[in-house]
């Protein structure tokens, strides 16, 4: 996986010089490459460059994170030894076993099955830096759980961290019948996070299947009792034990938090340097941007 | 908003670049990139969870460490250690884990008999103060022929032990029995 983890970090890179060239184009053209440049080409020209200015700061502020293996800096949040020192590790009996889970089980000590905590760092580094990504894009997030004991700690979580908690009952189609149940023009959440992917009838939560079937990501902990194959990025680990999932709602409240709190930093920066020079734009650019203007 | 809701069929990722591929959804979504830029270690494809027939087991190990046997040893004969375990405390450690510690230690000094190394543990351990309960001594006894009486009081009397002061040698040994046997088997 890792050269064609390499190869489309390239090609996300590749996509972000991208905007070089309807900067040329507009240069050129000016109401024509728009599709709102249907006013004449005189009168076109300052209208273009305002919409221009502000498209290409938020290309710069949404595409700069994708640049970083790790921008939100998700390393430090957590050690293998504190994930042990939450029972992150503790599974189900060998008898409870989820085939699929199979991969992730370190071992079995007198029948109850371990979790290996060196692929849970590596997944829940994954997870945690895809929630805060999406975070960062001000997505809407919902926090699923179904388990009684942790019912409100979830919530609180939500709250905390300005998103969505669902912890009771799922109605049938909630995410695939949303418009009849919600309201027209609802907007679907664009990542779900499970800390808990079973019901209280140990099947698989159904929020599970519809956030798959409505191309909803989603991150969840399963447990070794789960069934792995629809979660997105999912995080063996155990979800039963209230130190773990303490760990775990914390771990993604601060996430959240951090990564709102980087996108406000970041509108800041970049509405300070387009206010700055807002016609020769030359000093604080980077320097590909130069070749643009050379162009002209 | 055009979707595709076939969930067995490839990733969610894999269903969008093909609808956007196709032209028929015209918006990214708002993961797409993060998801192009930092792809999960396994793909989330649907796939149906198959029974194992026959023979075939899971490839998963059983966690046993060397000292298990002294464990195995300890509880056989002492049964299950006088003092409670107190697992709140990350550094605490029981009256069989001395009891091993002691054991690994003195089998550094050079000693290689296991039985000598037993006694010699339990003596150790008793000079530090730490009490341990024989209730091994009836397991000599039960190989002779008093099996068939002992086997219906030992079941009466199993219940009967928190009540009574005193450990009842049988009952003890019928409830242990059973665990030292597993663990003697597994270690083989």
């Amino acid at each position: 996986m890792a050269p064609a983890a390499s190869v489309s970090r390239l090609l996300g890179a590749g996509v972000c010089a991208g905007p070089l060239r309807p900067r040329l184009l507009q240069s050129a053209t000016p109401g024509r490459a728009r599709p709102s440049g249907r006013t004449l080409a005189s009168a076109a020209t300052p209208a273009v460059r305002e919409p221009e200015g502000s498209i290409d700061l938020n290309d710069r502020i949404l595409n700069e994170p994708l640049k970083h293996s790790d921008f939100f800096n998700v390393k430090e949040l957590f050690s293998v030894r504190s994930l042990f020192d939450a029972r992150v590790h503790l599974g189900h009996k060998a008898g409870c076993r989820h085939r699929f889970m199979e991969p992730y089980i370190f071992g079995s000590r007198l029948d109850q099955d371990i979790i290996d905590l060196e692929q849970t760092a590596a997944h829940l580094r994954l997870a945690l830096n895809f929630t805060a990504h999406v975070a960062y894009r001000k997505g809407i997030i919902l926090f699923v759980g179904r388990n009684r004991q942790f019912s409100h700690l979830i919530e609180t979580t939500a709250r905390d961290c300005g998103e969505y908690a669902h912890t009771r009952y799922f109605k049938g189609g909630l995410l695939t019948n949303a418009p009849l149940l919600l309201g027209p023009k609802v907007r679907l959440p664009d990542l779900i996070i499970f800390l808990h992917t079973l019901n209280n009838v140990f099947e698989p939560h159904v929020a599970v299947r519809d956030a798959a079937k409505m191309q909803i990501p989603t991150v969840g902990i399963v447990d070794t009792n789960c069934n792995p194959c629809l979660i997105t990025y999912p995080v063996p680990g155990n979800d039963d034990s209230p130190p773990s999932v303490h760990l775990f709602c914390r771990l993604f409240q601060t996430i959240i938090n951090r990564a709102k709190q980087k996108r406000r930093h970041m509108e800041a920066l970049y509405q300070l340097q387009g206010q700055e020079e807002p016609g020769a734009r030359g000093l604080t650019r980077p320097p590909w941007e130069d070749l643009g203007h050379s162009w002209r | 908003m055009a979707g595709s809701r076939l969930q067995t069929v490839g990733s969610v990722f894999s269903r969008t670049r093909d609808l956007i591929r196709a032209g028929v959804l015209k918006e990214k979504p708002l993961w797409f990139d993060i998801y192009n830029a930092f792809p999960p270690l396994r793909e989330p494809v649907f796939r149906r969870p198959r029974l194992r027939y026959g023979k075939a087991k899971a490839a998963i190990q059983d966690i046993l460490y060397p000292e298990d046997r002294i464990r195995a040893k300890f509880y056989s004969a002492y049964g299950s250690g006088q003092k409670a375990f107190d697992l709140f405390n990350p550094n605490f450690k029981s009256t069989c884990q001395q009891f091993v510690e002691k054991y690994i230690e003195l089998q550094k000094l050079g000693e290689t008999d296991e039985e000598k190394l037993f006694v010699e543990t339990g003596k150790a351990l008793l000079a530090e103060g730490v009490i341990l309960r024989r209730v091994g001594e009836a397991r000599t006894q039960k190989a002779g022929s008093h099996v068939s009486w002992e086997s219906e009081p030992s079941d009466v009397k199993s219940q009967t032990v928190l009540e009574n002061n005193k450990p009842l040698p049988e009952a003890l040994q019928g409830q242990h029995m059973e665990p030292s046997e597993e663990q003697s088997k597994a270690l083989k």
